[in-house]
C-alpha cells in the first residue's frame, strides 16, 4: 500500500493533538489503539496505515505510561497487520535468552519484589499455604512450575528451619520450560541448595528443562518417592499451556496426589474472545495499562529494572495478539479467577487461606507504597485476590485433593 | 586456659547426667572462679537470688492451677465489679465507694522462700527442681509456653501469648536493619533472606565457617590464602547458624573417607555438646597440627571454584574443605540429616581425588576452562537470528537508517525486528551484549569478580 502524502498525514496527527480539551488528550494512546484495532479486525488498510503511522510518530518505550503503551501494543498491531507475529516473537525470544543471565535476571527480578508485591503476594499466600497443609511431615516434596525463578522458597525454607527444632527434609523439582534458560536454572539450583545449608534444612534440587510444552509434563519425570508428602505451585504457570490442555493438565497434577496446591494467576482473561481480534484487544490493553502503572509507580523514575520488565511485558503482547496456535513458546492466555476455579473445581477442592496467612499478607503489603489491598473471592470463585486501586490484578488459591 | 575451661564444663556435665540435675553448691564449685566477684556484705535490704536454675532447697513448693495463672485481675471489687491484679489497689479502690478498706502490712517476719511449678506435665519446669522463684514469671512462662497468641504485632504479623512481650516487640519491630555479607543494609526481612539466598557473598560462607571455628583462636586466618575475606556476623542469626552448620559439617566429615585424608592430624574428637566448645577443640587441634600447610592454595582455589562440573556442589565444597574429619565422632543431632546424602558425595570424592593429583597451575587452568564451557553456548555471533528474519530486516532498514521510503507498509513503522532495537539499546546504553560469566576476571579462586556498580542501601549488586 502507497503513503504518497506523508505531509497531509502528518497534518492530520497535529489536528489529532490540538484538541481544546486537555482530558481527551491524556489517555490518547488507548483511543488511538483501540481504533487501530478495530481497523484490523474490519480490514480497513487505509485507516490502518494511518493509525500506524500516527501511533508511531507518538510511541516511544521511553516515554511515559502513554507513550509505552503506544510502542508496544503498536508493535503487537503492527505484527498482526502483517501476518508476521511468530516471527517476531521468535527472534524476540532468543534475543531474550541472550541477554539474560543469572545476574541481570536475579537483579531484575529482585528489585521488582523490593519495590512491587506483583509477585510476593502469590508468593507469601503459597508458601503459607504449604507450610499449613504439609505441617507435621518429614519428607516434603514441592513440584516448583513457576516464573519466578525459585525467589519464593528462600523465605520457605527459613520458615521450615525456624519453626520447629527439627527441621524437615525438603526436595524441590523446578519444571522449566523453554522460556527459562537452563544455565540460569543451574546457578540458582546452586545458590539454593547453598542456602539451604545454611538455613540447616536437607535439601534436594533438581530441575526438568527438556519439555518443549508444559503440557507434556508427565508423572513418571518427577521421581515421586514413597513416604514423601507433595505440594505443587502453579505461579502464572496454568497460562503457560495451551487453552485446549488446560484441563488434562489438571488432571494430571491430580495423578500426583498433592496435599495442597497452590495456584496464583494474573486477573486477565483473554481466551473468551479469541474470535473477536477487537474484543480480546479492549482486554488486553485494560490489563497491561494497570500493569504498566504499577510498575510507574512502584520503581524510580530511571530503571533499568522495569525497562526489562516491560520489554518482557511486550513480548507477552506480542504472544497473545499476535500470534496464532501454540507453536512458539509458551501459552499466555490468561483466565480470571473465577475461570480457573471452575476448571479445578474438577480435579480439587478449594481451600481458603488461614486467618495468620491472611494476616500475613496485611502485613506484607504494609511494607510496600499505598494503592495495594486484599479483596476474598466472591461468588463462585475463591481465594484472593490483590488489587491495585482496587482493580484484582492478581489471583492466588489453594487446593486439595 | 581453654583446657581448663573444657574441663570444668566436663565435670559439670557429668554431674548432671549422673544426678538428673544439679544442687547450686556444686555448679558454684566448678564454675567458682570463673564467676564475676560478688560482695561478701551486700546491702541487707537486697534480696538473695539463687542461681538459675537452682531454686532453694528449702523453699516452699506452689503448684497453681492454670486458671489461676491465666487470670489477669483475680481481685474484684463487689460494688462495681472491676478488677485489679493486686489486692493494695483494690483496697484503695475500696476507699472511693467508702467502704472498709484495710491495707496490709509487709508481713514482719523473714517472707518465707516460695517457687512455683507448672502445671503442665510435659513442661520442664513442672519439675520441682526446676521450679521458678517468681510468681510473675510463672504466670509469664505459662501463658507464654502453654497459652494462646491473642496478640499480634501489627508490623510483621508476629504473635504473642504475653501482652508485655507483644508491647516490646512492637517498639523494636521494623527498626531493625538486617546487613548481609556483601554490605548491603535491609529493613525488611524477607527481602533481606531473599537476598541472601541468592547473594554471591554466599559463596563464600563455607570459608566463613572455617573462619568462625578459628575466631576462638585468631591467628588460624593466616594460615589461610584467604585473607580478603573477612567474618563477618549477621545480626542476631550467627549462632544458630553456626551450630546448624557445625553439626552438618561434622555429620559430614564422620560419614565420609575423604581422600585428602590426613589421619594424622586428628586425634579423637569428642564432641563435649556446646558449640563453642566444639569451636575451641577443633581449633586448639588445628593449632598443633603440623600438616596444616596441606591445605594448600590449589585446594582451596579447588574448593571455592563456583564452576565445578558437579551437580550438585555441596558434596564437593563441604568434605573437600574438612580435610581430614573421618575421625570425628558423628554429632547425634546431624544424623537425621544426611540420611540422603551420603550417596552424593562418595560419586564427588572420586571426582576430587582426580582432579587434587594435579598441580595447583593446572587446576586454576582447568577451573577456568570449565567456567567457559558451562555458560550458556553462544553462537559466537549475532548474526544467526538475524539473518532467519534478512527479510523483514531488509524493509526495516530503509527507515532505520533515516530514509523515507515511504513505498511499503512495513516502512512506515520503524524497525521493530527486535533484534534492531537490542543493538540500539545496547549501543546506546553501552552494556555489553551478553552477561554471561565465561569472559569476565576471575580472582585466583575461582570466583567471579563483579564489574557492576558498587553496593549501597537498597542497590543491587
Amino acid at each position: 500500500m502507497q503513503n504518497p502524502h506523508p505531509h497531509h498525514h502528518q497534518a492530520s496527527a497535529s489536528c489529532l493533538l490540538e484538541l481544546d480539551d486537555p482530558d481527551a488528550t491524556e489517555k490518547w494512546a488507548a483511543e488511538l489503539l483501540r481504533e487501530c484495532a478495530r481497523a484490523i479486525s474490519e480490514k480497513d488498510s487505509g485507516k490502518i496505515h494511518r493509525l500506524l503511522w500516527m501511533l508511531n510518530e507518538l510511541a516511544s518505550p521511553y516515554g511515559d505510561c502513554e507513550q509505552k503503551l503506544a510502542s508496544y501494543f503498536l508493535q503487537a498491531l503492527f505484527c498482526k497487520a502483517t501476518e508476521s507475529g511468530e516471527r517476531c516473537y521468535k527472534t524476540s525470544l532468543s534475543v531474550a535468552e541472550m541477554s539474560h543471565s543469572f545476574e541481570s535476571t536475579r537483579k531484575v527480578i529482585l528489585q521488582f519484589q523490593e519495590v512491587s508485591p506483583w509477585t510476593t503476594f502469590g508468593h507469601a499466600a503459597s508458601n503459607g499455604a504449604i507450610l499449613e497443609a504439609l505441617e507435621g511431615e518429614a519428607k516434603l516434596h514441592i513440584i516448583d512450575i513457576s516464573n519466578t525463578y525459585c525467589t519464593q522458597w528462600p523465605t520457605l525454607l527459613e520458615a521450615l528451619a525456624t519453626r520447629n527444632d527439627d527441621s524437615p527434609h525438603l526436595r524441590l523439582t523446578v519444571v522449566a520450560t523453554a522460556g527459562v534458560g537452563g544455565f540460569v536454572m543451574d546457578e540458582i539450583g546452586q545458590r539454593m541448595g547453598r542456602f539451604a545449608r545454611l538455613m540447616g534444612v536437607p535439601f534436594e534440587f533438581h530441575v526438568i528443562r527438556d519439555l518443549s510444552r508444559l503440557d507434556e509434563l508427565r508423572e513418571e519425570e518427577l521421581g515421586l518417592r514413597e513416604g514423601e508428602a507433595v505440594a505443587v505451585n502453579c505461579i502464572g504457570a496454568l497460562r503457560r499451556v495451551g487453552v485446549e490442555q488446560r484441563q488434562a493438565f489438571i488432571r494430571m497434577l491430580r495423578t500426583l496426589r498433592p496435599r495442597v496446591v497452590t495456584v496464583v494467576e494474573e486477573e486477565a482473561d483473554f481466551t473468551s474472545c479469541s474470535g473477536e481480534f477487537a474484543v480480546c484487544f479492549d482486554e488486553c490493553l485494560r490489563f497491561y495499562t494497570t500493569y504498566l502503572e504499577t510498575l510507574e509507580e512502584s520503581f524510580p523514575p530511571t530503571s533499568n529494572e522495569r525497562l526489562a520488565l516491560e520489554r518482557e511485558c511486550s513480548r507477552s503482547i506480542l504472544r497473545v495478539l499476535a500470534c496464532d496456535g501454540d507453536r512458539v513458546g509458551d501459552c499466555e492466555r490468561r483466565e480470571k479467577g473465577s475461570q480457573w476455579c471452575r476448571r479445578l473445581i474438577e480435579a480439587f477442592s478449594s481451600n481458603s487461606f488461614s486467618d495468620d496467612v491472611v494476616d500475613d499478607l496485611k502485613a506484607l503489603l504494609k511494607r510496600y507504597r499505598a494503592g495495594w489491598s486484599l479483596m476474598p473471592a466472591e461468588g463462585d470463585a475463591s481465594g484472593l485476590y490483590l488489587t491495585w486501586k482496587q482493580q484484582p490484578v492478581v489471583w492466588a488459591c489453594a487446593w486439595k485433593p | 586456659m581453654l583446657s581448663l575451661r573444657r574441663e570444668k564444663l566436663a565435670t559439670c556435665l557429668k554431674e548432671i547426667r549422673r544426678k538428673g540435675r544439679m544442687s547450686g553448691e556444686a555448679i558454684s564449685k566448678a564454675f567458682g572462679s570463673m564467676q564475676p566477684c560478688l560482695d561478701s556484705n551486700p546491702p541487707a535490704a537486697k534480696k538473695k537470688r539463687n542461681l538459675p536454675g537452682t531454686p532453694d532447697p528449702e523453699a516452699e513448693v506452689i503448684a497453681l492451677s492454670p486458671k489461676t495463672l491465666l487470670a489477669t485481675n483475680r481481685f474484684v471489687c463487689e460494688i462495681c465489679g472491676k478488677g485489679f491484679q493486686r489486692d493494695q489497689n483494690l483496697q484503695l479502690h475500696r476507699r472511693g465507694h467508702n467502704l472498709p478498706w484495710k491495707l496490709r502490712q509487709r508481713s514482719s517476719k523473714e517472707p518465707r522462700k516460695r517457687v512455683y511449678v507448672c502445671p503442665e506435665p510435659t513442661c520442664i519446669h513442672h519439675n520441682p527442681a526446676r521450679a521458678l522463684g517468681d510468681l510473675t514469671g510463672i504466670k509469664k512462662h505459662f501463658c507464654r509456653k502453654h497459652g494462646e497468641k491473642k496478640w499480634k504485632c501489627d508490623k510483621c504479623s508476629k504473635r504473642y501469648a504475653v501482652q508485655s512481650d507483644w508491647k516490646a516487640h512492637s517498639k523494636t519491630c521494623g527498626t531493625r536493619e538486617y546487613r548481609c555479607d556483601c554490605g548491603t543494609l535491609f529493613s525488611r526481612r524477607d527481602s533481606f533472606i531473599t537476598h541472601r539466598a541468592f547473594c554471591d557473598a554466599l559463596a563464600q560462607e563455607t570459608a566463613r565457617v572455617t573462619a568462625a571455628f578459628n575466631n576462638v583462636e585468631s591467628n588460624m586466618l593466616q594460615q589461610f590464602p584467604m585473607s580478603h575475606i573477612k567474618p563477618s556476623v549477621v545480626h542476631g542469626e550467627a549462632d544458630q547458624e553456626v551450630k546448624q552448620r557445625l553439626a552438618l559439617w561434622m555429620g559430614h566429615g564422620s560419614r565420609t573417607n575423604d581422600p585428602l585424608d590426613n589421619n594424622t592430624v586428628f586425634g579423637d574428637m569428642h564432641q563435649v555438646g556446646p558449640v563453642s566448645a566444639a569451636a575451641t577443640l577443633y581449633g586448639d587441634l588445628l593449632n598443633s597440627s603440623s600438616n596444616l600447610h596441606q591445605l594448600d592454595q590449589s585446594q582451596l582455589s579447588w574448593v571455592y571454584s563456583e564452576k565445578l562440573p558437579s551437580s550438585s556442589n555441596m558434596g564437593a565444597i563441604t568434605s573437600a574443605s574438612l580435610p581430614a574429619t573421618s575421625t570425628v565422632t558423628e554429632a547425634e543431632t546431624s544424623q537425621p540429616l544426611l540420611g540422603s546424602l551420603p550417596a552424593l558425595f562418595s560419586s564427588q570424592q572420586r571426582h576430587l581425588i582426580a582432579v587434587s593429583d594435579t598441580s595447583a597451575t593446572a587446576l586454576l587452568q582447568k577451573a577456568a576452562q570449565i567456567g567457559v564451557t558451562s555458560s550458556i553456548p553462544f553462537t559466537g555471533s549475532f548474526e544467526s537470528p538475524k539473518g532467519q528474519n534478512a527479510n523483514v530486516r531488509d524493509r526495516f532498514d530503509g527507515l532505520f537508517s533515516s530514509r523515507s521510503q515511504p513505498s511499503n507498509l512495513e516502512n512506515i513503522v520503524p524497525n521493530f525486528a527486535v533484534s534492531n532495537t537490542f543493538d540500539v539499546y545496547a549501543a546506546r546504553h553501552g552494556s555489553p551484549r551478553r552477561d554471561d560469566i565465561g569472559g569476565e576476571t576471575r580472582d585466583f579462586l575461582g570466583v567471579g569478580v563483579h564489574t557492576l556498580s558498587q553496593p549501597s542501601i537498597n542497590g543491587w549488586i
